[in-house]
């Protein structure tokens, strides 16, 4: 056997061959495969989508009551002086420092909104569509939001940086008090033009009417503190007198009870000239009301509380019941209840075991509607009532000195409502016809607006934060508090000072907030004021 | 399925493989040569080589280490096999020789796993450490990351809390990146990107951890995190079957200290806090004296338990013929020491391998495994910090339920946590996180000759990952929530290798090449369903309205393509040269940026000769290696500007989609590149019995992929960009030693010490410090960690707490606002309270002591570990102290001390700063992580072989530390809270750590 010859596939000549074929790596990637990209729009689908983007981003910076810290800083209201709320405190106080998160906060997400804008302007640009009405709508809102937001913007921090581009510009400087409201002014110009006359009942899309009633607004300010350019009251009386006039076309009037506006049920309605909506079964609550105006005794938040001066200044009326609650119904177990008719007690705010401070009735809302054991739900955000343009125009129109009837019964229409009488029915007990029509009006709207975060703004542009605030303008004179021992035995005690004093300066110099130190850090430029 | 593979084929720079074979040859006056070739104890040794002297002709033993080869009677023929002294036997008229070999102890012949192949350990170059399951069989294992735990020098494991089958981070060598991903590359079988959670330990046959990026350079753009390369067990010789099983007794070691434990003193602190911030008192002495009595309720205790664990795996292994096989099987059910939280896990394992004909060895490994996780911990909540956070500062003067048994939902007086019930959400929600496995890796090799082979690697891996939960944690609409999320990863990889390996005297040279391709894939699908009208759980996830109802996509894809060529150079046994380089081709980047070349030389030399003239050395060896790797870390997608989704409801009632844009566009981002040093000397001393390695290194990270924060003004968000810089500094010292070497006692220590240091050199531009990501729960409103030039990764942000303002400072503290009793914080000179750098998470030096004792049949392991040098920011206490967010009542045991004019003590009576030094602790640990005892009795009824060990053991029964949380070692970061290396040492309330006892049997047979 050993002679047997035999091939054997073991440990030999080899050959091998060996192809190997490579065909072409692919390595390129296509995002668009499951992302959108940022490319010139082709549908108003697309543009829709854009638009929609910057509105979810509006509600995205409203939702909380960030939005609109500077609220505190008004007479009317205040928060709890302990609890978590320092940044709104620092507010209430005139004490903000540059790290306050809810300066910052609000600051980033209003640009964020100012960059969904731009996002949609950039994709638009030299952009025909086949729908000429729709886009032109659609652009009108996208001017219409970003102006909105740089005048928000500005009301809080005065010179702020105007980008307008969706490249990020490391070095951007503050603009100048002027050329900021110019530029909101050349945007809601621009929306104006573009937009239809009228839009869905409370315009939570804006129509010509909202850009104009937000240009009143402006002028307004623009003739006050600090650019005080006083030809701006013709401007601001004309703007409003020209949204009264169109009223019915663009779908805004008062409402009668103005109650209803502080409810689910009324919250879109003829009276907001612009409305932030909200719906919590979506996703996409209003975090601003119910229990945040409520003391920890019934479960609050113990946010947004009722100054106690202001309170008592208040004029009785119906106006004043539907601002305030004067006391909580409670049940026979004492807890808070939403069945008022068969309340067993109402417990005053003079009363409370937390602080006491008179409750918005605004931010709670009717006990009967059941939204205050509730952080969260679908209220909506009036950006500006028709109310408040009324009372643009008969000030207005008397500080540029073109006082008309017009101007007076715009006025005695908000006075008739306050007193729950139909607002355009004359009615000689409320109404005036003489005296000095801006000052009337200017006291008008602290009441009208009282708890609606906007009082501070009037005082800004009339420099009457020291009136408003100083010496003891805030405190009490009247009401008269409680005092609890160990074992609940109450003692009457006099209010005599405002939950939380005044820290920081009334003057002109402390008027703006401090823009957020994060993002000087990071761009001195923005420390720096503009040239 | 198929379509996927052709696609795959197609996209993929898949190399259409041929092979032709011819080979022939022509033999004379030959003779057939048969045999065994045994180790020490007559086991077959499988792949001993068998050479006929002089000559390039051999075979490799079979499985049973059977061999056949034709020789004729003038040869010689020599037997070869790693670890084992060299045979020479002359075959004269011999037709069977039977070889028994010889254990080589001199040379330490460990062969290694290095990647692509594998190296004697005494040839190694770079830094590589093993972890041998002979090293951890002592102790009950549940999973990998332990086995891993203080057993390898440069390797840091923490776990990140002790909830059943919760994350565990594992470091090589530190951490690089600060955005990206630390994670190191878990190759399982050759096939890259495993996991390690979900791996049964009793499958592994070794550890291999690549260190240096001279070892990890073959990896290329994946070898920056360092690299485990896991071999699993093949069969071999008689069949065994092992079964083992313990069982885990697992509780708190102990409970946080509160006011809850004296409720009374709670009740009496809430009135003067109250009545501080100008309220009114809401407790009546009547209601302090009827809780004194009651006790009130300590939520802490109440979700916390006993949990009893069990762990059963059986597996089978052998061969027949040429056929071997590895069949196992293992069940975890582990029960949490929180109420309703548990981990449960399947896995089955098939490791089949056969010869085909002389030159062709094929393996198939499949590996299944299905794990659920009962109630997920760190998935709860809305930023309020974990459930334990919720329980251990939870209102202790509510009951759990109310006079009708009915849960209280939140705390009756609105006092202490403002959020719901934990033990009710605990109690009535169900998160199920279900992670299902089906691994595959194919290895074919085929021999040319004794010095080329072939191999090809073939592997995929699909991973299911479907989280179904019903939430009852919800805010104040108290209605159930659902969410559903299934996320499916799909990997696919091919690799072919060519081996060739040829002795030229003294010199001996091994060239590895490889060409690889793998692709992922990612896929998720997801609703949420919110507002339940009925609470009866997932499955009614149609009660929610219609507008309660969202969902969610994602797909993305990631593809990669390399070539590798390693040269390995031995001369004389001596001097060792491995040089490596790697070029890979990524989709993530764009043109011109996609292709990276990482290059790797290693040096090493053996002192063996002149070391053994010194009295007890055995051996030495020097090792110096530089290297570069890459980390590609960033999505698919990273280098688009892409849209994201959102939301508004222009009527009130129902929600339309809109789009914003969500990231920046960078075409120019690349790698992240880190360049390695490491020099290492290797010393064997006393005969063998002591072995010691210590390694420095010095790496440096550059182009560091890194999230630059983009102005708000410019819409916020980052953007991804190439810069910065970190640099890690580190001593690895492993030392292994047999202390006593008897035939009826032994002891075995082993110890490891690893050194670190790591710093941000650079980040960008003029920027010295960037915000982290974490913040404290409840309106805090800055976050907790920062990145800073100059320091460690890991740097807690916060003010510097100096106690309080005393009477004597009235007039200074009312400059600030502030009144006697209030937090006093160092201000800066415009009175400003200065926020910054007040401690680090990064732990400096790590150490493991493991000791085993056998005497007789009895074994006794000790296992202690240490980790120093870092700070733990317990955010968890400040929320316990209370005072601010949301547990406004103070509730720490120390606030019975607070301020008052009366006791000027250094414990605010008023609100304070949780981000402050004030809860900045040291997180130094010693900790004795395994003790057990065992028995074993051997050849049980006669069975040669056969044994059943019992043994009964703890872990983690001591702690030496001074921290005062549960566990020093937990964090307790939730996803979006940043990378974890950027945010380690911070705890909001992490799952305590349990003390577990076990008892646990093991039968072979």
């Amino acid at each position: 056997m050993k002679a047997i010859y035999f091939y054997r596939l073991f440990n030999g000549l080899l050959v091998a061959v060996m192809a190997i074929a490579f065909q072409g790596c692919e390595l390129d990637e296509d995002p668009g495969s499951s992302q959108l990209a940022v490319i010139p729009y082709e549908t108003i689908a697309e543009l829709e989508l854009g638009v929609n983007g910057i509105y979810g981003q509006l509600r995205q910076a409203s939702w909380m009551t960030t939005f609109y810290v500077n609220g505190w800083s008004g007479d009317d209201m205040t928060t709890h002086r302990a609890s978590n709320k320092a940044d709104f405190r620092e507010y209430d106080q005139r004490f903000i420092t540059p790290e306050n998160s809810r300066s910052f906060n609000n600051w980033g997400a209003v640009y964020e909104m100012v960059r969904a804008a731009n996002t949609v302007l950039a994709n638009i640009e030299g952009i025909q569509l086949s729908d000429q009405a729709a886009q032109d709508r659609l652009i009108g809102e996208t001017h219409f939001l970003r102006g909105l937001m740089f005048y928000h913007l500005t009301r809080i921090h005065g010179e702020i940086a105007l980008p307008l581009s969706i490249v990020p510009d490391p070095e951007i400087s503050l603009a100048s008090q002027i050329q900021v409201y110019e530029q909101i002014e050349s945007d809601m110009l621009m929306a104006e033009a573009l937009l239809p006359v009228s839009s869905n009942l409370g315009a939570s899309r804006p129509n010509k009417g909202s850009a104009r009633a937000i240009l009143a607004r402006l002028y307004l300010d623009w003739a006050g503190f600090p650019v005080k350019d006083n030809s701006m009251y013709t401007e601001a009386a004309s703007s409003a007198k020209q949204v009264i006039d169109n009223a019915a076309g663009h779908g805004f009037g008062l409402v009668d009870d103005m109650g209803s506006l502080y409810t689910l049920e009324g919250r879109f309605n003829t009276e907001s000239l612009f409305t932030i909506a909200y719906c919590n079964d979506c996703g996409l609550a209003n975090r601003k009301h119910g229990k945040l105006g409520l003391p920890a005794d019934y479960g609050g938040w113990q946010e947004t509380f009722a100054e106690i001066r202001f309170f008592e200044d208040f004029p009785e009326g119906p106006r004043k019941e539907a601002t305030y609650h004067e006391a909580v119904p409670v049940d026979a177990n004492g807890n808070a209840t939403s069945d008022v008719a068969n309340a067993t007690n109402f417990v005053p705010w003079t009363e409370f075991k937390d602080q006491q401070n008179p409750i918005f009735r605004k931010i709670v809302g009717p006990f009967e509607d059941n939204t205050w054991p509730d952080f969260q739900s679908s209220r909506n955000d009036y950006y500006m009532r028709y109310a408040e343009l009324l009372l643009i125009y008969a000030e207005a129109s008397g500080r540029s000195g073109n006082v008309t009837g017009d101007g007076w019964e715009a006025l005695n229409q908000v006075r008739r409502r306050a007193a729950g009488l139909p607002p355009t029915v004359p009615d000689a007990s409320v109404d005036v016809t003489s005296g000095d029509i801006a000052e009337l009006a200017f006291a008008e709207k602290k009441w009208e607006l009282a708890g609606e975060y906007l009082r501070w703004y009037d005082l800004v542009r009339m420099e009457r934060v020291e009136d408003a605030l100083g010496g003891d303008a805030r405190d009490p004179r009247v009401s008269i508090g409680t005092v609890f021992d160990e074992n609940g035995n109450a003692t009457p005690v006099p209010l005599t000072e405002p939950s939380n004093p005044i820290l920081g300066s009334l003057g002109p110099d402390n008027y703006f907030a401090p823009i957020p130190a994060q993002e000087i850090e990071r761009n001195p430029n923005l420390g720096r004021p503009a040239n | 399925m198929k379509k996927r593979i052709y696609s795959f084929m197609r996209k993929g720079c898949i190399s259409g493989l041929l092979l032709a074979l011819l080979s022939m040859q022509l033999s004379y006056a030959q003779q057939t040569i048969t045999g065994q070739i045994t180790d020490d104890t007559g086991e077959g040794i499988p792949g001993a080589n068998v050479l006929i002297q002089g000559t390039s002709n051999g075979t490799v033993a079979d499985v049973d280490g059977n061999y056949r080869i034709s020789a004729s009677p003038t040869d010689a023929l020599v037997f070869s096999f790693v670890g084992y002294v060299t045979q020479t036997v002359e075959v004269g008229n011999q037709t069977l020789i039977n070889v028994a070999m010889n254990p080589d102890i001199q040379s330490l012949e460990e062969v290694v796993v290095v990647g692509y192949g594998t190296r004697k350990k005494s040839d190694l170059t770079g830094a590589v450490a093993r972890v041998s399951p002979e090293t951890y069989e002592n102790q009950p294992i549940a999973r990998v990351e332990e086995a891993l735990q203080g057993r390898a020098s440069g390797v840091t494991v923490a776990r990140a809390n002790g909830a059943p089958g919760a994350a565990v981070k594992v470091r090589i060598r530190g951490v690089n990146s600060i955005t990206g991903n630390n994670d190191p590359l878990v190759v399982i079988d050759g096939i890259l990107g495993g996991d390690l959670s979900t791996l049964n330990p009793n499958d592994i046959q070794s550890m291999d951890i690549l260190k240096d990026a001279s070892a990890t350079a073959i990896y290329g753009v994946r070898g920056s995190n360092g690299v485990i390369i896991i071999t699993t067990k093949k069969g071999s010789g008689e069949g065994k079957i092992n079964v083992d099983y313990f069982a885990v007794i697992s509780e708190v070691p102990r409970l946080l200290p509160t006011l809850a434990e004296s409720v009374g003193d709670f009740a009496r602190i809430e009135n003067i806090r109250r009545v501080n911030t100008g309220g009114n008192p809401i407790f009546s002495d009547a209601e302090i004296s009827a809780l004194e009595a009651d006790g009130g309720t300590n939520y802490q205790d109440e979700i916390l338990q006993t949990g009893l664990s069990h762990n059963l795996a059986v597996s089978a292994s052998g061969s027949e013929g040429k056929i071997n096989y590895f069949i196992s099987g293992n069940y975890r059910d582990e029960e949490g020491i929180v109420i309703n939280t548990g981990y449960e896990q399947l896995s089955l394992r098939s490791n089949i391998g056969t010869e085909i004909g002389e030159r062709v060895s094929i393996n198939l490994n499949l590996y299944g495994s299905r794990s659920k996780t009962q109630n997920n911990f760190q998935t709860f909540g809305n930023g309020q910090g974990s459930l334990m956070y919720k329980a251990n500062t939870w209102d202790p003067t509510t009951p759990i339920f109310d006079e009708n048994g009915e849960f209280n939902l939140r705390s009756t007086r609105g006092i202490a946590s403002l959020n719901d019930n934990p033990v009710r959400t605990l109690t009535e929600s169900d998160f199920q996180d279900v992670n299902e496995r089906l691994n595959t890796a194919l290895n074919i090799n085929y021999k040319f000759s004794d010095h080329f082979s072939y191999t090809l690697v073939a592997g995929t891996q699909f991973n299911n990952i479907t989280q179904q939960r019903y939430a009852v944690e919800v805010g104040d609409d108290f209605l159930p929530h659902t969410s559903f999320f299934n996320n499916k990863f799909n990997t696919l990889q091919l690799s072919n290798i060519l081996t060739w390996e040829q002795d030229f005297g003294i010199h001996n040279i091994k060239v590895t090449g490889v060409q690889e391709f793998q692709n992922n894939t990612f896929q998720r699908n997801a609703y949420n369903s919110n507002d339940l009208s009925l609470p009866k759980g997932f499955y009614f996830a149609e009660l929610a309205p219609n507008a309660g109802q969202t969902i969610s996509n994602d797909f993305n894809e990631r593809r990669l393509s390399s070539y590798m060529l390693r040269a390995e150079y031995v001369l004389n046994n001596n001097l060792l040269v491995t040089a490596t380089g790697r070029y890979d081709g990524s989709s993530v980047f764009r043109p011109g940026n996609k292709w990276g070349f990482f290059p790797s030389l290693a040096v090493a030399y053996s002192l063996d000769d002149w070391v053994t003239n010194l009295p007890g050395f055995t051996s030495l060896k020097i090792r110096a290696g530089w290297g570069q790797v890459g980390n590609q870390a960033v999505d698919p997608f990273s280098t688009f500007a892409t849209l994201r989704f959102n939301n508004y409801a222009f009527d009130g009632s129902s929600a339309s989609a809109g789009t914003v844009l969500n990231s920046f566009e960078n075409q120019d981002l690349t790698w992240e590149t880190t360049s390695q040093v490491n020099i290492g000397i290797d010393v064997g001393f006393l005969e063998g019995r002591g072995n010691l390695s210590l390694d420095g290194y010095q790496k440096t990270t550059t182009d560091l992929l890194l999230n630059v924060p983009v102005l708000e003004v410019n819409g916020g968000g980052t953007i991804t960009q190439n810069v910065g810089e970190v640099e890690n500094f580190g001593i690895d010292l492993g030392l292994d030693y047999i202390v006593i070497e008897q035939e009826k006692l032994d002891w075995t220590s082993n110890f490891t010490l690893s050194f670190l240091q790591n710093e941000v050199t650079n980040l960008f531009g003029e920027e010295e410090v960037i915000n982290g990501l974490f913040t404290a729960p409840g309106g805090q409103a800055r976050v907790l960690n920062i990145i800073e030039e100059g320091e460690p990764l890991g740097q807690f942000n916060g003010a510097t707490f100096l106690g309080t303002w005393k009477l004597s400072e009235a007039a200074e503290a009312a400059n600030f606002g502030r009144q006697p009793g209030d937090a006093k914080y160092l201000r800066d000179e415009d009175g400003e309270i200065v926020f910054g750098a007040i401690g680090n998470g990064t732990p400096t030096l790590l150490w493991g002591f493991n000791n085993t004792v056998n005497f007789g049949n009895w074994d006794f392991n000790v296992f202690l570990q240490g980790v120093h040098g870092f700070d733990v920011y317990n955010i968890m206490q400040a929320g316990i102290t209370g005072g601010a967010g949301d547990s406004r009542s103070f509730m720490a045991s120390d606030q019975v001390n607070q301020w008052t004019p009366e006791n000027e003590t250094d414990i605010p009576a008023t609100v304070q700063f949780f981000n402050s030094s004030r809860y900045i602790e040291d997180g130094g640990f010693i900790r004795l992580s395994n003790m057990t005892l065992g028995y074993t009795f051997n050849n049980l009824g006669g069975k040669e072989g056969s044994s059943v060990k019992v043994y009964v053991g703890g872990q983690n029964l001591f702690l030496i530390t001074d921290y005062s949380g549960y566990d020093p070692e937990l964090t307790s970061r939730r996803g979006n809270q940043g990378n974890e290396d950027v945010a380690s040492g911070i705890n909001v309330g992490a799952y305590p750590n349990p003390r577990t006892y076990t008892l646990g049997v093991k039968v072979r047979f």
